[in-house]
């Protein structure tokens, strides 16, 4: 009975964290455009964590190797991209294994990667909005034109390139701490650290600097999106406590 | 035509590079000059891609602020007008040009939230204009100036650019370094392409002209000349520095480890062959056929690499492979933005009679022209307000002044020259800090020679600084300095001992590190009292007799062989010994010692005791020293060019000048320009020991200029960065000399004290003169001094003239009297070919540097290294930069140096700047008008200036 109910909540935890590609599916269909896949896969990765609050954990090996190799098929995705909607979800699903092998830790390293992928899905709605699509290829030299954007778009990608202070950091850092490597551990922790690092920064170098664009009017954030970014910050500032609360509990 | 013929044919477009040790400023757009000044910018935009003129909003502003005079700016449009045939749309041109094209992107981004009725005659003029439905046009045009494996890399996702830019960069500057790294690249001495074949372990059994040839012909290149230009452009701020030295016979690396074009070719073409024998299209056949199949996806990954593809598209190709869809709509996309800016535009010049596809012709000229219709009013303006201001009265006869100062003509001399004035009883001079005056220096404690004058002359003689005092202490100081930096040096290169470096001596350097940042006055005084310092000095100005020279040689070489028989042999040999060897290698003599047949092979090999060698160094001694017919042409040239033949003062100064700061690759380029960006003290001090010299006068007095006995020629030098000036040679004075020498001493350092002030508003984050100082010994300064930003134009004329008017340390000045010139403009010529030389390349490096630093610039000082001692790049890779840096053109990322062109204002008659003009070196650059000459006939009454080909009167008076 108990093993039954372990294999079920792994089932659902593997499904709602991303642990499968069920974006291949969507991005096929016409009715789900990279925006909606990735409000879909983000609730369905909060609705996960808020379950994983009341539920006891305890990961299985073959779950978790299946959403490893979903995370290694986004990461792939993921430097084939230059959109931040899509970025955005292939975040999630690169962080699927993290989600299930974490246990107890996950769930805040998730909601931590939530937190800074909000502040993605921001971004790229204002790319959207004001230069017409989410693309960050083409809106180049946004540290110069406005860097203000600049200083948030870096934020977030650092954020989740795993850079410490940043709580998706020190949640990561909490997990390590407290548990036990074996190969297949190994092996993920350090193939999706690099995956996290080396996108992140990719796509950092892309969207934020160089030359600015001739032909684009660069706007910067009016006062209602400046709260926003805020509020994401200021969250981000307050899971970067706990998350230093984490360690020092672990010291 | 050969290949070797087809690159020299494209290797004129680009600059020369000179190493960064002797900064020697330079027009980047030299090779250009043959073609008028607005033919020839056009033409390098068209191939480097870089602006070529500043942004009309730049100088919008200065229109609104009444710096561009309306009249003047309306004068000009209206000639262009005429020229392109549209002078009947003249009000129409110039609302454009005030309303509508400082906002001409503007207009374009806010485009689709206007709505308008596309006019449909419109849409088909624009899409022919940009090739849009013309696919292999537009294929041509997109890939212009591309290699095969950067087309590649765009394709097929593939990063061989940054792999084969990284090794080529990583070995030509390794090649090329001249003792930076400590362990050097073995074999360079076999030449670039032959130790290339060792380093790449490439067996090949031929040059590199006939690996270039094969080359290209594996790539299927069938513009070869362009694809070689294409590779140059690649880096070519490397290549500019490999074209200098190869044409430089004289340069001492090229004649050890010689380098050419040809070579550097060869690397490029090996390394692209090699990278490319494994992709799908590896000549450009094969690319041809692919562009062809799948057009519309290579236009549209080429708009995409250039960041000119909207978002939306680029999500488009990566959800379909419908390319021809995706482009199609981008065309569309297109013309209709192209066609409401035109719609736009026509609303805000409330246009309703011009159709619109007239008005996009005229708007297309306009924009092309705008550049040139602009610069050229900002220059008018200042020309003309010059010439309203300038004293065109005869100048009146000057009382006898205590002392003359004849400061170089560099603009940094401006603002001292009238703070000297206003000092005391002072007249001053303008002249070019070599002073005319050509030489070769080997400074005291220095093993090779320095080369003081401008870079297109060559100087005839050699001058030694000699110590006429004890040396002794000197030479302790730097025999224990040199023994720090050698263990230091040790011990930081050694694998094993940096690590107990750190621990041990690493906080000393701490002293150094902390000191220079918050008390760098403080730490560099402490410091200096380790430096060893030099003893006063004396120059050779005298000729060596031929037993003299044979003396010299004899000594040298006995040296060379005693340290090469101390190193290579464990045999001693005696004095005589030594001398016999020498003979025997030298003369032919008979060797009564026994050596080794290899060690004789050896110190005629290596240490190269050869007969060649005797000859040199005999015609090098040659040059020591000057006749007295020499001297006395030297000198009287000067006085003469300078307009100084009479009426000398007790003191006739004449200064040289450099400037001091700390941590800056580029301080050459911050001393003497006409000196190949060395001090220009040792010109100024061996003219002065010549013009105290009793035999120079009694011949010189021959000629009609009668120095009296009690005038004294004394050296001094100007420090830039800090406007002190320091005095030289004061013990040839006498006691009662001295005292009256002492009063112009005071009062030039209240000279340097008023220079100071005025300099302290135009610097940034300067509040007080000590300010000033810090900044010439700070090591974070990025910008010790503005240097020669800022500077817009010479005056060669007399002081008189110009001397009520204030520059801002902005003009060159340059004292002459066209009275004492011949029929043929001798003087005048003189002028042109070094004063106005140097002057047309600072100008122009200058101008090109602003208004694109990052083609012709050097972009910002911070992410700077040094790079084989030759230059600076970015980071740990990358071209070598030419030209100036950020720090010396722009202020806060704003142009604080004005590109104009230099305006060249010259008070004397027609005739004599016609003829001089005719004589000059600098004939090609004047009549294609890359200066502005303006001349200032106070004979016939008139002020000429020449333009279009033309010299048009704008003033009678």
């Amino acid at each position: 009975m108990i093993t039954d109910n372990i294999v079920f909540l792994n089932i659902v935890f593997l499904l709602l964290s991303g642990g499968v590609p069920y974006f291949i599916l969507l991005e096929k269909s016409d009715s789900f455009s990279a925006k909606s896949i990735f409000i879909v896969s983000g609730f369905l990765l909060l609705t996960g964590v808020i379950i994983s609050f009341f539920t006891d954990r305890e990961y299985m090996t073959s779950f978790v190797l299946v959403s490893f190799f979903t995370a290694l098929y986004s990461i792939y995705r993921a430097t084939q991209t230059t959109n931040f909607y899509k970025l955005g979800y292939y975040f999630i699903f690169m962080n699927a294994p993290f989600f299930i092998l974490f246990e107890e830790h996950g769930a805040f390293y998730s909601l931590s990667l939530l937190v800074s992928l909000l502040g993605i899905y921001a971004i790229a709605s204002f790319y959207e909005k004001h230069y017409g699509s989410a693309n960050y290829l083409y809106v180049r030299g946004i540290t110069l034109a406005t860097p203000l954007i600049g200083i948030h778009i870096t934020v977030y990608l650092i954020t989740i390139g795993l850079y410490p202070p940043l709580p998706n950091s020190l949640f990561f850092l909490t997990h390590i701490f407290n548990s036990e490597a074996n190969a297949l551990w190994l092996v993920i922790v350090i193939t999706l650290y690099a995956g996290n690092f080396l996108v992140s920064m990719r796509v950092l170098e892309k969207s934020i600097f160089g030359k600015k664009n001739p032909n684009i009017h660069y706007v910067d954030l009016n006062f209602k999106e400046k709260i926003t970014h805020f509020t994401i910050i200021v969250s981000l500032v307050l899971l970067s406590i706990y998350g230093v609360k984490e360690i020092l509990t672990w010291a | 035509m050969g290949i070797a013929k087809k690159l020299d044919a494209i290797k004129n477009n680009i600059p020369h590079y000179w190493p960064i040790g002797s900064f020697i400023h330079h027009n980047p757009l030299k090779g250009f000059e043959h073609l008028s000044f607005r033919d020839g910018v056009n033409k390098a935009k068209k191939i480097y891609g870089g602006k070529v003129y500043m942004e009309p909003s730049y100088y919008l502003k200065f229109y609104n602020e009444g710096k561009i005079s309306h009249d003047i700016l309306e004068e000009n449009l209206k000639k262009i007008l005429e020229v392109d045939g549209l002078e009947e749309y003249y009000d129409l041109a110039m609302k454009c040009l005030i309303e509508v094209n400082p906002q001409w992107n503007h207009l374009r981004s806010c485009a689709d939230s206007k709505d308008h009725e596309v006019d449909e005659d419109l849409i088909a003029y624009l899409d022919d204009q940009f090739s849009y439905h013309n696919k292999e046009r537009w294929l041509k045009q997109i890939t212009k100036h591309m290699t095969l494996y950067e087309i590649n890399d765009i394709l097929f996702y593939r990063d061989d650019k940054e792999v084969i830019e990284k090794s080529i960069i990583e070995y030509i500057s390794r090649f090329l370094d001249e003792e930076q790294t400590t362990i050097s690249m073995p074999n360079r001495e076999f030449g670039m392409f032959e130790t290339f074949k060792l380093y790449e372990d490439f067996e090949y059994a031929y040059d590199s002209t006939t690996f270039v040839e094969e080359a290209l012909e594996k790539l299927h290149v069938k513009n070869k000349e362009r694809y070689l230009l294409t590779h140059i452009l690649k880096l070519h701020g490397w290549a500019g520095f490999i074209k200098y030295r190869s044409e430089d016979p004289e340069y001492y690396s090229q004649q050890k480890y010689p380098s050419s074009l040809m070579d550097y070719m060869a690397i490029r073409l090996y390394y692209e062959l090699a990278y490319l024998q494994h992709r799908k299209i590896n000549n450009f056949d094969l690319l041809h056929d692919y562009s062809l199949e799948n057009a519309a996806f290579v236009i549209l990954k080429m708009i995409k690499f250039k960041y000119n593809l909207p978002g939306k598209y680029i999500d488009a190709m990566e959800d379909s492979d419908n390319y021809e869809d995706i482009l199609e709509r981008y065309v569309q996309e297109e013309l209709h933005l192209d066609a409401k800016q035109v719609h736009l535009s026509s609303d805000i010049l409330k246009n309703s009679d011009i159709p619109l596809v007239e008005l996009a012709k005229i708007m297309e000229v306009l924009r092309e022209e705008e550049g040139y219709i602009w610069m050229k009013s900002l220059e008018d303006t200042y020309i003309q307000s010059f010439i309203n201001e300038m004293d065109l009265g005869e100048a009146p006869q000057q009382e006898r002044a205590l002392a003359s100062a004849t400061l170089c003509l560099d603009v940094r001399s401006e603002t001292m020259r009238r703070a000297i004035e206003s000092s005391g009883n002072y007249t001053t001079y303008g002249a070019g800090g070599f002073l005319g005056f050509p030489i070769a220096f080997v400074e005291f404690d220095k093993a090779h020679e320095q080369i003081l004058c401008p870079a297109v002359l060559t100087p005839g003689n050699i001058v030694f600084e000699l110590a006429v005092e004890s040396d002794e202490e000197y030479k302790a100081k730097k025999t224990i300095n040199k023994t720090t930096k050698k263990v230091i040096s040790d011990l930081k290169n050694n694998p094993y001992t940096p690590y107990i470096m750190v621990e041990a001596i690493g906080w000393i350097f701490g002293i150094n590190l902390f000191g220079k940042t918050f008390l760098p006055q403080k730490t560099n005084k402490f410091f200096s009292n380790f430096k060893a310092k030099k003893p006063k000095t004396t120059y050779t100005m005298d000729k060596l007799s031929n037993e003299e020279i044979e003396m010299y040689v004899n000594k040298l070489h006995i040296h060379i062989i005693s340290e090469a028989l101390l190193s290579n042999s464990s045999k001693k040999y005696s004095t005589k010994d030594i001398q016999a060897i020498r003979d025997h290698l030298i003369l032919d003599g008979n060797l009564s010692v026994e050596v080794p047949s290899e060690l004789l092979t050896k110190l005629k090999e290596n240490y190269n005791i050869s007969v060649d060698d005797y000859k040199f160094q005999k015609q090098k001694l040659s040059k020591v020293g000057f006749t007295l017919e020499e001297k006395v042409e030297y000198l009287y040239n000067y006085l003469t060019m300078i307009g100084q033949v009479d009426n000398f003062p007790e003191f006739v100064i004449l200064s040289g000048h450099m400037s001091v700061s700390d941590n800056n690759p580029f301080e050459s380029a911050l001393d003497c320009g006409a000196c190949g960006g060395s001090s220009s003290l040792p010109n100024n001090r061996a003219l002065c020991m010549i013009g105290n010299s009793q035999d120079v006068r009694e011949e010189i007095a021959k000629k009609g200029i009668i120095i009296p006995d009690d005038v004294k020629f004394m050296p001094t030098l100007h420090i830039t960065s800090t406007d002190e000036i320091e005095f030289y040679d004061t013990d040839i004075l006498n006691y009662k000399e001295k005292q009256r020498f002492s009063i112009v001493m005071k009062e030039f350092k209240k000279a340097s004290s008023i220079a100071r002030c005025e300099r302290i508003k135009q610097l940034p984050y300067t509040n007080n003169e000590n300010d000033i100082m810090i900044k010439s010994m700070d090591w974070s300064e990025t910008r010790p001094e503005w240097g020669l930003a800022g500077n817009m134009g010479v005056f060669a004329g007399p002081r008189e003239s110009i001397k009520h008017m204030s520059f801002g340390n902005r003009l060159f000045l340059h004292s002459y009297d066209h009275k004492l010139d011949n029929e043929n403009s001798d003087i005048l010529t003189r002028i042109f070919n070094g004063p106005l030389v140097v002057g047309e390349w600072i100008n122009l490096e200058h101008y090109f540097s602003t208004v694109d630093n990052t083609i012709y610039g050097a972009g910002s000082k911070v992410y700077h290294n040094v790079v084989s001692k030759i230059g600076v790049f970015n980071g740990n890779y990358s071209d070598l930069k030419i030209g100036l840096p950020t720090q010396s053109v722009l202020l806060e990322g704003e142009a604080y140096h004005e590109p104009i062109r230099l305006l060249t204002y010259m008070e004397a008659p027609l005739e004599t700047v016609g003829k001089a003009v005719e004589n000059s070196v600098a004939k090609e650059f004047i009549l294609n008008e890359w200066i502005r000459p303006i001349i200032i006939d106070k004979k016939a009454k008139k002020v000429y200036s020449y333009e279009y080909g033309d010299f048009k009167i704008i003033k009678e008076f």
